[in-house]
């Protein structure tokens, strides 16, 4: 509990302070007193009711799409004969690694209408006239986005499929069922609470995603909502309107919550680990296996590999346009990483970014676990207030929960340090620490602890020998999930970070605000070639599983 | 206390000086033009600055190397802070100069709270949106630079180190010389449809400072009503990002860049791109300034920076990192004289409520006619 309280006071500080700047008119350096003038011209906007609808079609759209994909590929790895197992379980994890803004930059090039790649080339090898593809148009944002969603849900729902009573099915096969029907009407339903966890973070990472709309969305004229939080933090430096903008999309996440817990209200019922024991059955598909395999494979190189191969010859022409392009490699030039390499914060960005996502990563997941305990586990009073307190900073676009995490560090000795850094970091990923931890939680029967409590056991016991050890597979995921995503933010970081202690990501951000996409794209392949190896030597050379 | 602020401040504002220097003997541009010395009309006032910073250089000095530091917080690219902090610290040993680069809603953002809270942990504020918006909001520190008499775009309170020089860009492989626009205006032409990029006006962009620009050079409101209803006629998408929309003229989306920065234009052509400019467009100028925070730590070393910055010797650095300069007596490949043809009167961006304002400027000016 105490440990629970930790962590929802270092959530809720900054989003308090966040949501009383919605109650000032002030701008910036100016104080002044209490009102709702912010509200009256948030809710007086006309525009607000079309851009909530661009919101949640783009949104909705890229949660469905990423979290249903990721869940037919935690599927197939965990519960199919797939061929090539060990590459299989491999190919869905490395789309992560791709910083997202990289893969805007690759799918714009790819995608766009006059001047993109794909729709040359229809057009020089297949004689196709016209514009088939349009990275600036809602179904672009949706699948770009939608492809970013995939690995959160992959990482959510494999180790349910990898963790389920086998006597479920066993039921059903009794009971005469197929192996089709008993997927669809006994394995996916019982998915369904870390189905949704993962769905209501993409939907909620959506809602609130920027790059996404405006580099694809505001050149097709799709504006979004958030697009106003920023407008009224970049045109007006006004950041009581942008939190009372924020308060709409909070007021969202609310609902969206809402629906979800009353869904997983009966959370026994979906509890897949019980104290019977278990051991994981894998289904003979047949010659449906290729399909799979060919599903994953198609998945790496949409995924990554087409996006990579894109960014790395971008990386290494002078300029990027369709004949420029296609002339590689007779034109390779290496000046954008000699470029990178001699930036001045390239190298300490670098290491300052391994060593706060290690820490991050940890401490979140212990602490979302903590807290998830709390909740589910204890008969704790008000402890479902942390299920609120430990979403909520979802609900915030990333500049304002950053301006408010800047004033409550303000004056004492951690401003201006890596430790306001770290836990900026520790408040903006600790939600999906949280929710993976108790879409796991879900997952185990009380029983477990029942039987525990009966023996007189304390809840420390129950947490480290039961609960704990159980929940190693979501563990590894969400660790490694976590990692990578702190290790390629920019957003809450830019403002955190102060002369001397630079973070990787926002140094190489910093070539792709100014407009340098070469130099971006070359930083970008050195980052995501240092990843790949740490995953690879994580995976094989210490075997270390992100799903087991 | 805000009242004799406020007063102060619009005093300082309206005795901005504007000093244009213009019937300068213009070179043609050339690929490699290096720094020359300056004009013999300009000598005088040269040679002036160039006391006058010795001076102030002698004066600040020992200060500032007690002060032994200088933050600056910049949306300059790091490349470029490097490069010209390397250099001050070479010039002045003792003084350790750090940066943090961010856009200019970041910078604003983080100075204006760090203000509120009473934190003392900035020196310079080196953008071109950012200081003007700080000083409306009491961030700034007034310094008057001693070597006024030599610059471009003047204002006593924030010293001009630089110039943001925006050019209308085109793809060269995209549009033939003869059917490219002859003015700004000329991009609102119907033809245009469908080629040109377009920064978001009604963003606080190099478009939305361009019709400050325009508009308070024109005073001819049916002018401005027409351009800016052109515009909009264009239907065209609008962009937010200046950088990212660059890029999609040069990959072959776009032809026409509305608008471009002059040393983008330099660095892409550097590299052999297929984009120019129409050099007959006058150029939009927009100051680039080294504004002193209110509570500037190391105040001397800020107010040394600056003048360092403009002195001849600043300028260099600041010219071989590729930015444009602020002096009238310096000359560049992107200094006007030698990026345009002789006698291209530049069109400033002087409008006292955009530089501090935007919103306000932009919804009295703009809004009423493109959403209207």
């Amino acid at each position: 509990m105490i440990a629970s309280v930790i962590a929802g006071a270092a959530i809720i500080t900054p989003i308090i302070i966040v949501l009383l700047k919605s109650l000032t008119t002030g701008k910036l350096g100016a104080s002044v007193g209490l009102t709702v003038a912010n509200y009256l011209r948030v809710f007086g906007d006309r525009d607000i009711l079309p851009l909530l609808n661009n919101s949640i079609l783009y949104a909705a759209g890229s949660a469905v799409l990423g979290t249903g994909l990721g869940g037919v590929l935690a599927w197939i790895v965990a519960r199919t004969n797939t061929p090539g197992k060990a590459l299989v379980e491999l190919m869905p994890l490395y789309p992560i690694l791709m910083p997202p803004i990289m893969k805007n930059i690759a799918w714009i090039l790819l995608l766009a209408p006059k001047s993109g790649i794909l729709n040359n080339m229809l057009r020089d090898f297949f004689g196709v006239e016209g514009q088939i593809f349009n990275a600036f148009s809602m179904a672009g944002m949706v699948w770009v986005f939608g492809l970013a969603c995939v690995p959160l849900g992959y990482l959510f729902l494999l180790p349910v499929f990898l963790s389920f009573d086998p006597s479920l099915e066993e039921s059903a096969y009794i009971a005469g069922s197929r192996p089709v029907h008993t997927t669809f009407r006994i394995t996916f339903p019982l998915a369904v609470p870390a189905f949704l966890s993962a769905l209501v973070l993409n939907f909620l990472r959506g809602l609130r995603s920027f790059e996404t709309p405006v580099l694809q969305g505001t050149p097709g004229n799709i504006n979004v909502f958030v697009s106003r939080v920023y407008d009224s933090m970049a045109l007006e430096f006004n950041t009581g309107l942008a939190t009372a903008y924020s308060v709409v999309l909070v007021v969202m996440s609310v609902i969206t919550l809402f629906f979800y817990i009353r869904a997983t209200r009966f959370s026994e019922r979906y509890a897949t680990i019980t104290g019977k024991g278990y051991k994981v059955k894998v289904l003979d598909i047949g010659p449906w296996k290729y399909v799979t395999f060919l599903a994953v494979f198609v998945y790496f190189l949409v995924g990554i590999a087409i996006p990579f191969v894109v960014l790395i010859v971008v990386s290494m022409i002078p300029y990027f346009d369709y004949e420029t392009f296609m002339t590689f490699p007779s034109n390779m030039v290496l000046y954008n990483y000699y470029k990178v390499m001699k930036h001045p914060s390239f190298i300490t960005g670098l290491y300052n970014s391994l060593v706060l996502s290690i820490v991050i990563a940890l401490s979140t997941v212990l602490a979302g676990i903590v807290m998830a305990f709390t909740i589910y586990r204890t008969k704790t009073y008000g402890a479902k207030v942390f299920e609120f307190i430990g979403t909520l900073p979802l609900a915030f676009p990333p500049l304002v929960l950053s301006v408010g995490l800047v004033i409550v560090f303000l004056g004492t000795p951690l401003y201006n340090s890596l430790w306001a850094l770290g836990i900026g970091l520790f408040v903006a990923y600790f939600p999906y620490a949280f929710r993976n931890a108790s879409g796991s939680i879900v997952n185990i029967h009380k029983e477990l602890d029942e039987a525990a409590w009966v023996h007189g056991a304390k809840w420390r016991h129950v947490f480290f020998k039961i609960t704990l050890p159980i929940l190693k597979p979501s563990v590894g995921g969400a660790l490694f999930y976590i990692f990578i995503e702190a290790i390629r933010n920019v957003d809450v970081a830019v403002l955190l970070t102060s002369p001397g202690h630079e973070y990787g990501p926002v140094t190489l951000f910093e070539y792709f605000r100014v407009g340098q996409w070469a130099e971006a794209a070359a930083g970008g392949v050195i980052y995501l070639l240092i990843l790949i190896v740490a995953v690879s030597i994580a995976k094989f050379a210490f075997n270390l599983k992100f799903s087991l | 206390m805000k009242k004799p602020i406020r007063m102060v401040r619009a005093s300082l504002i309206l005795a901005t000086i504007l000093v244009w220097q213009g019937g300068q003997a213009a070179e043609k541009p050339t690929k490699d033009a290096a720094p020359k010395a300056a004009p013999k009309a300009a000598s005088n006032a040269t040679a002036n600055a160039a006391k006058a910073f010795d001076a102030v250089s002698k004066e600040l000095y020992p200060k500032a190397k007690q002060e032994g530091n200088l933050i600056i917080y910049s949306v300059w690219d790091v490349e470029h802070l490097r490069g010209v902090t390397d250099a001050f610290m070479k010039r002045y040993p003792g003084i350790k100069a750090t940066y943090w680069q961010g856009r200019n809603p970041e910078i604003v953002t983080r100075v204006l709270t760090e203000l509120q809270g009473a934190q003392s942990s900035v020196d310079v504020i080196l953008s071109d949106n950012a200081p003007p918006v700080i000083r409306a909001a009491g961030g700034i520190m007034p310094y008057d630079t001693v070597q006024r008499d030599v610059l471009v775009l003047h204002d006593p309170t924030l010293p001009t180190v630089s110039l943001q020089i925006q050019a209308l860009s085109y793809n060269t492989k995209k549009i033939k010389p003869a059917d490219l626009p002859k003015s700004w205006e000329d991009v609102a032409n119907p033809k245009f449809k469908g080629q040109v990029a377009l920064d978001d006006p009604m963003r606080a962009g190099p478009l939305s400072s361009m019709l400050a620009g325009l508009s308070e050079q024109w005073k001819d409101e049916a002018r401005f009503n027409n351009f800016v209803k052109g515009l909009k006629a264009l239907n065209v998408p609008v962009h937010k990002s200046t950088s990212a929309m660059f890029r999609l003229v040069i990959s072959g989306e776009y032809a026409i860049c509305m608008p471009a920065l002059l040393h983008d234009v330099f660095e892409e052509k550097g590299k052999g791109t297929p984009v120019d400019y129409i050099k007959t467009v006058p150029p939009v100028v927009f100051p680039r300034q080294a504004g002193i925070y209110a509570k500037a730590p190391h105040p001397n070393a800020a107010k040394l920076f600056a003048e360092w910055a403009i002195s001849t010797e600043g300028q260099q650095v600041i010219d071989s990192v590729g930015r444009e300069s602020s002096r009238n007596d310096f000359k560049s490949k992107t200094s006007i004289e030698s990026a345009f043809p002789k006698g291209t009167k530049p069109v400033p961006v002087t409008d006292k409520l955009f530089l501090e304002d935007p919103k306000k400027w932009l919804d009295t000016n703009v809004k009423p006619i493109w959403e209207g």
